[in-house]
């Protein structure tokens, strides 16, 4: 039952990702990139993590999935989008990806981590938290700056000297 | 004398039913009987106390009145009556139509107009069914121009979505609920997610200038307010230190959350009138600028479900509020308990004594259960209903406004009380209250 569904999980996984790669209109192409972060999220949940899976269907697909389609809609698409067809670039790509999935495939089977106890019960999101605030608290503080001053960042960027606010707020 | 059909005679319409009714007992025994058979033939059937299961077994099993009721019972507690019909789907379109015509009727009293009124006779009530049928008939008609795949799947999203969303929603205690992951609350924000994404989609699909500009303003409400949203409810999320719906309501058995968070449930109701793009915040469908926004192409029965959608989407958000901050299923005991008697002695009528086994078929806790949950529900729509009669529609930069600066502010506010209440010692885990 798993494996049917583990292979449909990837069959849609990477199958949408081709698709999102390769298809003409921008439009589909933003919803097989939707697909394949569903299909991320279907991963998550088979490997007993919905906390994750939830949280990956809510923000990639929620979130920055709304954010291409935004982007694909409402800006022209000749302005941000140049078009080269190339064979052999198509080609040195695939065989790249082939090259470092064998590459990683290869690291982690020689790893040990075919040895790894799959039955164990599935870790409480309340433990990675309490995990979080505890051991890993600096990390968690590095993370929190990195997005404060990213979200800062963005602020900055967004913001216009040379237009006045004249619509009213009240 | 009806007016829409001057033609009617009583006596016409019984016996075309008598024919109906003739014809589909002749065609089922000339056809469908030999086709039963046919597949039962290639069916294995269980043995059931070294009984082999023939299809005259079961049909006499299920005959037998001392069997029904269980059988009954069984079926009720299976997954496809769960999303089928009581915490499910039926339910929750049951409510959903009854929201239709309550709106109409509602609206049209505080207005001083009478609704709908000759449908039916009495009040307009058969109107629904009139609109229901009206829309199944009326042809559909795609834009020439349109996206066709993205048009045509839009409304069954747009509903799958909605049904998603109603059943995460915990309706009764013992297990009424359709899905009950650990992470619920997590899975209600993921499920909101996809509305927007569904409804700029449509609106761009449709290829319409109207429908576009209103999947936008859709899209940007949804967006501003889903935050607030979700703020909003972390201050439970804090009190409780569950994300689990139905441990959520347990949790409220002695105080309703929203005594300790009023700022969070009003925060949370605004944002549930700005997701559900109800006045004041109607702007993605603002009928008097757009047409109807992105809901301009849709015909026939498309429009129909994107209706039942966006009405079930009211039930399951305002199930939400019931069950987060009203205490959901919790409430005092007053449904009646079924009568002793009947379960041990049976119903005597004259010299006949009837015992009927698998009494009671629900149990009093869940009936009182739903009963409490149905009520603070329907308050809760009737209360998302009331501003649609009162208020003007607000411009998008307020809108958005509202949502960006002053929701979320807010809604940090009430975090803060949450996490003093904690902190302090007076609620959650181990707190004062329990």
């Amino acid at each position: 039952m798993v494996d049917a569904v583990f292979l449909a999980l990837s069959v849609l996984t990477i199958g949408s990702a081709i698709v999102a790669l390769e298809i003409r209109s921008l439009i589909y192409g933003s919803i097989a990139l939707m697909l394949t972060l569903s299909g991320i999220a279907g991963f998550f949940l088979l490997l007993d993590a919905p906390f994750v899976a939830m949280f990956q269907l809510s923000v990639y697909v929620g979130s920055i999935a709304v954010l291409i389609l935004f982007t694909v809609m409402l800006v022209r698409r000749e302005l941000i989008f140049n078009k080269i067809e190339d064979k052999r670039r198509r080609y040195a790509g695939i065989g790249l990806m082939l090259a470092l999935m064998l590459g990683i495939g290869m690291i982690i089977i020689g790893s040990g981590m075919k040895s790894i106890e799959t039955n164990s019960p599935s870790v409480d999101y309340k433990k990675i938290g309490e995990d979080f605030l505890t051991y890993y608290s600096p990390a968690l503080i590095v993370m929190a700056l990195i997005l404060a001053s990213s979200v800062v960042g963005a602020l900055t960027l967004a913001r216009r000297e040379d237009m006045t606010n004249d619509q009213r707020t009240d | 004398m009806s007016t829409i059909a001057p033609q009617f005679r009583l006596s016409r319409f019984i016996a075309s039913l008598t024919d109906i009714i003739f014809w589909v007992l002749l065609i089922f025994s000339l056809v469908g009987l030999p086709i039963v058979f046919i597949v039962l033939f290639y069916i294995k059937m269980p043995l059931i106390n070294n009984q082999l299961l023939t299809p005259y077994l079961a049909m006499t099993w299920m005959a037998d009145p001392s069997r029904t009721l269980p059988i009954i019972k069984t079926l009720l507690h299976t997954t496809f009556f769960h999303v089928l019909a009581f915490p499910g789907f039926g339910f929750a379109a049951l409510l959903a139509a009854a929201t239709i015509f309550v709106e109409r009727k509602f609206l049209a009293k505080m207005q001083l107009r009478v609704g709908p009124l000759y449908c039916g006779k009495i009040e307009g009530i058969l109107q629904l069914m009139g609109d229901g049928l009206k829309l199944i008939s009326k042809e559909i008609i795609i834009p020439a121009k349109a996206d066709k795949p993205i048009f045509w799947v839009g409304p069954l999203l747009f509903v799958g979505t909605a049904g998603a969303f109603v059943s995460l929603i915990p309706v009764a205690p013992g297990g009424w609920v359709v899905a009950n992951p650990s992470v619920g609350l997590l899975a209600v924000f993921a499920t909101i997610g996809f509305f927007p994404i569904i409804s700029v989609l449509t609106a761009w699909a449709a290829n319409n200038k109207w429908t576009f500009i209103g999947g936008l303003r859709a899209l940007h409400q949804m967006i501003a307010f889903e935050i607030p949203l979700i703020l909003s409810l972390l201050s439970i999320v804090i009190l409780t230190g569950t994300l689990n719906l139905s441990q959520i309501v347990e949790s409220q058995q002695h105080y309703w959350w929203i005594v300790f968070t009023p700022i969070s449930a009003i925060v949370f109701f605004i944002c549930i009138i700005a997701e559900l793009e109800r006045i004041p915040f109607d702007l993605p469908e603002a009928e008097s600028e757009i047409v109807a926004g992105w809901l301009t192409e849709f015909s026939g029965m498309m429009y129909g479900l994107i209706q039942l959608g966006t009405y079930l989407k009211l039930y399951a958000f305002a199930g939400l509020f019931t069950v987060l901050f009203l205490g959901g299923w919790n409430g005092p005991s007053v449904w009646p308990p079924f009568p002793a008697d009947i379960v041990t002695q049976g119903i005597t009528i004259g010299p006949v004594t009837a015992k009927i086994a698998g009494l009671p078929l629900f149990d009093q806790q869940m009936l009182n259960g739903t009963l409490w949950f149905v009520i603070k529900t329907v308050g809760v729509i009737l209360l998302i209903l009331l501003p649609r009669g009162v208020f003007p529609r607000i411009r998008i930069d307020m809108l958005l406004h509202t949502g960006w600066y002053k929701l979320i502010g807010l809604a940090f506010i009430n975090i803060f009380i949450a996490l003093g209440l904690l902190y302090a010692g007076v609620l959650g885990p181990g707190g004062l209250i329990q």
